[in-house]
């Protein structure tokens, strides 16, 4: 199965199950849960189910594309259940089987991993599902998200479809993996991850960083007091991303990171906040759908 | 009799809550049985990820009759001086369902009362289980919870199913959304189908045909049994830390130890990266040769069949590999970096906000480390290396090795890889990887004395400076672990003996912290009183997990106490002499009697002794036994610290105080007498107080 198939048939699957399928978010995200599909739907009584592929950044993962499974852009599928049904880990278990995973022949196994963005707020119980051993999947229950309570409770499925695709090709490096028949993942990626490697940790300019981080700030806020809840997010997704972007620079110490963080989870709560009152002043339309 | 099961079926609960979930179900089972007065035998518990469950052996299936007494009015409401009942007995019988001939008169001690004896017939288990089950649930304590769905429900993870049998009867509950029912789940995957138990006694046989054992301990002993088995196989011996086992145990139903192997490139790497990528990143095993020294092998436990083996250890192979290529990677990446660079690096990390950089911590480290060699005599080579390893000591808070949240937890250790690496003397090295134990309550000590001396100046800095922003630990707030390090600075002076002033180390420290914004200028006064009673609580905490009694911490902490070590060893000098001398009481009944005269007194401060006011001769002669008896006291408490020859002229105090009290009268009206009485009362309580305050002692 090549890598655009195994997109395919998540999609197919999640979308015979009732998710609307939308398209990834169009601003950097570190992973699929910060686009406002998952952290904002989450907010707010009004039901959703919803999936989709975010291609994500984590700056710091870069490995120069020398690394056979370590990226700094990577493909998430993303699924958000709210509120979560009661046979959501049977579901997930048959969108494995769908793509061609006998489960009797593997070992799958739930492993507490109790997520966090401590830059959203947001906070859930589950588990990392591993795939004999390799982590395919972070499967949560939203807690929390932009520091407010999260009633009803989705489930939040998060499935990292690179390490998914080798795994069913059976292939122990990305550069080896097909994207379709006639492309390898390393024809399209090798080029990006060098050069974004190389940008991440090396010749991103950590004064124009800083700078960046503050206006974005500023302009998140900004747009928060003027209820423009779904602009002002841009701006903290892009406060989250230059904060990750100085930190894969090195220029930020463990001891400092935290009054950063706090930082971009007091925009995300703001956020947050005003993304559920306005919500409610439509009358929670999904709601009565 | 029938056996009674309860079985929460849940999604995958985290390993370490189980265990303690299944004790505290067996103790409420036990004890709401006995409360419902429904005998039975033992109560066996078992577990798996899914699954939480208490068998108990022959309980009743109802209650047993019995025989209950109620009170009434009291008699002479009840009954007219004739002897006939009132409206009150008639009610009372109506209440309690007997005729009223049926009530009888007993004599309490409240007086004399009306009674029934009522026979209650016992009710069926089934009817009365429900509500104590439910109750279990509810009231089971798990350290985190969580809800689902749109439920007010909170439990440790989702629940999905809920079996109570009584032998063959279904006991019914209700709990979120869910009916109790026989039906209960085998092995996700080898086992989809429900498992339907015709009798609670078929729980263990009937979840083992599913491909579940559900008996814990039997999981463990099948894994480390076949862990050991597969190392041998290739002439090695499976490394089984208890946490590891144990983790595991509680990751499958069906446990499948399979070896795997991974590139001998990577034993290059040091032990403690491949150990840690190896437990902590994936829950494996490692397997160690003969020599100890680690193999290029791994064991994983998976949850499958035999026949699932070869493809669950390619998938494993395929996943150890690349982890172990990060930490590669982190190495080579972060050794091209001089120690030199990164120091010139840690001018561009903050510390702690408004605190400097990492840069000047490494500065201040250098102060303490040196002050501390001072004290405790070192000589050149070992101030040298402290000197050395205090500078290096945080360049490894920069690698990317430290950066990888899940590898953090080898700080120090890596700094001393580096360091090595880096052609740094291996002292210096051992130092630096030495500088943040204990890690935990009871985990190891710095083994050697510069570790040790950095150890303690790298706590006492970061006390010093969370004290000195106002970021101290309050309640469960304690983010950087203050507690844990202050115990481990008491940990390690005890450990070595290492005395020195906490004040003096402590202002030291602060006074090379760097000036805040005008608004937050703290009172470096109050910081440091603040920390000392921090430092005192600790000191206490340790006091009592060594045994000694509470009145006697509270008694040594009461005085003017400065060293750490010397608080504690003057502390359980008290405590063997309280256990050994028959004189303890007697004079410590001495001792207070000074103090309790005069703490109450406004006695002016600059008051002292004259002797030229002595009425009584015996007024002179305490006075000179005082004297005498300080000169021994300072003597033996300045230097050497021999508590128990200044408990012994401490002593010689008690006749001419005892003899004093009789004759002379303190608080007289004659002001300047009295005034001049109190002052050698003052001067008694404070030579006693060198050693301790004896008033908080508990006869």
């Amino acid at each position: 199965m090549t890598y655009q198939q195994l997109i395919f048939r998540v999609d197919e699957f999640w979308a015979d199950y009732g998710c609307l399928i939308m398209q990834p978010y169009d601003c950097p995200v570190g992973a699929g849960t910060m686009c406002p599909a998952t952290i904002l739907w989450a907010l707010g009584p009004e039901p959703t189910q919803v999936a989709y592929v975010q291609p994500s950044r984590r700056p710091s993962d870069g490995r120069y594309g020398e690394n056979p499974n370590r990226f700094q852009k990577h493909m998430q599928f993303q699924v958000l259940l709210k509120p979560s049904p009661p046979d959501v880990q049977e579901t997930y278990l048959a969108s494995l089987e769908a793509i061609g995973l006998d489960l009797t022949a593997h070992d799958v196994k739930f492993v507490e991993d109790d997520w966090e963005a401590p830059t959203l707020g947001a906070a859930g119980l589950g588990w990392e599902v591993r795939l004999d051993g390799m982590e395919i999947t972070q499967f949560t229950y939203f807690q929390q998200a932009c520091s407010l309570p999260c009633k009803p409770v989705s489930a939040e499925l998060t499935y990292g479809l690179g390490r998914l695709a080798m795994h069913l090709q059976a292939v122990d490096d990305y550069r080896d993996l097909k994207y379709n028949d006639t492309i390898t993942c390393g024809e399209i990626k090798y080029e990006e991850e060098r050069q974004f490697s190389i940008y991440n940790f090396e010749a991103a300019d950590v004064e124009m960083l800083w700078q960046l981080f503050d206006l974005y700030e500023a302009e998140a806020l900004r747009l928060i007091e003027s209820t423009l809840p779904l602009p002002a997010y841009d701006f903290v997704l892009n406060c989250s991303h230059t904060f990750n972007l100085l930190e894969a620079r090195g220029a930020i110490s463990i001891t400092e990171r935290p009054g950063m963080i706090e930082r971009v989870r007091n925009l995300a709560r703001e956020v947050g906040k005003t993304y559920v009152r306005h919500r409610e002043e439509l009358g929670f339309p999904l709601l009565q759908s | 009799m029938p056996d009674l099961l309860f079985e929460i079926g849940t999604e995958e609960m985290p390993a370490n809550v189980v265990l303690p979930a299944l004790d505290q179900m067996a103790q409420m089972m036990g004890e709401g049985l006995d409360g419902l007065r429904l005998s039975h035998g033992e109560i066996a518990t078992y577990a798996t990820p899914r699954r939480l469950a208490v068998l108990v052996s022959d309980t009743a299936d109802r209650q047993p009759d019995r025989e209950v007494e109620y009170k009434g009015p009291p008699a002479e409401r009840a009954f007219t001086e004739d002897g006939d009942p009132t409206d009150a007995a008639f009610g009372f019988a109506k209440a309690r369902g007997v005729d009223v001939g049926h009530l009888a008169v007993k004599e309490t001690d409240n007086g004399v009362f009306v009674s029934v004896t009522v026979k209650e017939e016992g009710r069926p288990a089934v009817e009365v289980l429900p509500e104590m089950l439910t109750e279990i649930i509810a009231a089971l304590d798990f350290p985190k919870t969580m809800r689902w769905g749109s439920l007010d429900v909170r439990f440790i993870r989702p629940i999905r199913w809920l079996v109570a049998l009584l032998g063959s009867e279904v006991v019914p509950i209700q709990v979120a959304g869910l009916e109790s029912s026989r039906v209960t789940w085998g092995h996700r995957a080898l086992s989809p189908e429900p498992v339907e138990l015709q009798d609670a006694a078929d729980y263990l046989d009937a979840l083992e045909q599913a491909y579940v054992i559900a008996d814990h301990r039997l999981r463990r002993h099948t894994i480390i049994e076949q862990a050991q088995a597969i190392a041998a196989e290739v002439n090695g011996t499976a490394v089984l830390h208890d946490d590891i086992v144990n983790e595991n145990h509680f990751l499958v139903e069906w446990p499948l130890c399979i070896l795997g192997s991974f590139d001998q490139r990577y034993l290059e790497l040091p032990d403690e990266v491949i150990t840690t990528v190896m437990e902590k990143h994936q829950s494996y095993f490692p397997v160690a040769a003969e020599s100890g020294a680690l193999m290029a092998k791994f064991i994983v436990v998976a949850n499958v069949a035999q026949d699932a083996a070869d493809i669950v250890r390619a998938g494993n192979e395929n996943v150890i590999g690349p982890r172990l290529a990060d930490a590669e990677f982190y190495i080579q990446a972060d050794t091209k970096i001089t120690p030199e660079q990164s120091l010139d690096k840690l001018r561009r990390v903050t510390f702690l906000e408004n605190l400097g950089t990492l840069y000047d911590k490494t500065t201040r480290l250098q102060v303490l480390a040196k002050w501390l060699c001072e004290r405790i005599g070192a000589d050149e080579a070992e101030l040298a290396t402290t000197q050395r390893a205090a500078l290096l000591s945080k360049t490894d808070q920069i690698s990317q090795m430290i950066g990888d949240t899940k590898l953090a937890g080898l700080q120090g250790t890596i700094g001393g890889y580096y360091a090595l690496v880096a052609g740094e003397d291996r002292t210096v090295s051992q130092a630096i990887a030495e500088q943040y134990m204990p890690v935990a309550a009871d985990s190891a000590l710095p083994v050697t004395m510069a570790g040790a001396l950095l150890a303690v100046a790298d706590k006492i800095d970061n006390l010093a400076s969370s004290f000195f922003v106002g970021a101290e630990p309050s309640g469960t707030k304690d983010p950087m672990g203050l507690r844990r390090q202050a115990h481990g600075i008491i940990a390690i002076c005890m450990d070595r003996r290492l005395r020195f002033s906490l004040d003096d180390i402590v202002s030291l420290d602060m006074g090379l912290l760097p000036d805040l914004p005008e608004a937050q200028t703290p009172d470096i006064a109050k910081a440091t009183a603040r920390l000392n009673d921090f430092m005192a609580a600790r000191i206490e905490n340790f006091l009592q997990a060594a045994g000694v009694s509470y009145d006697i911490v509270r008694a040594v902490l009461a005085t003017c106490w400065d060293d750490a070590v010397e608080t504690i060893e003057r502390a359980e000098a008290l405590a063997g002499i309280r256990a050994e001398d028959g004189e303890f009481e007697a004079a410590v009944d001495t001792a207070t009697r000074p103090a309790n005269i005069v703490r109450p007194t406004d006695l002016p401060a600059d008051v002292q002794v004259d002797a030229e006011l002595f009425v009584e001769p015996i007024e002179q002669r305490l006075w000179d036994a005082h004297r005498e008896c300080a000169e021994h006291v300072v003597a033996a408490l300045s230097g050497r610290c021999d508590y128990l020859a200044a408990w012994e002229a401490l002593k010689s105090l008690r006749e001419p105080i005892d003899d004093y009290f009789i004759q002379v009268m303190v608080n007289v009206e004659d002001e300047q007498l009295r005034t001049n009485r109190l002052a050698v009362m003052r001067e008694l309580d404070r030579l006693y107080l060198r050693f301790a305050d004896f008033t908080q002692i508990v006869q």
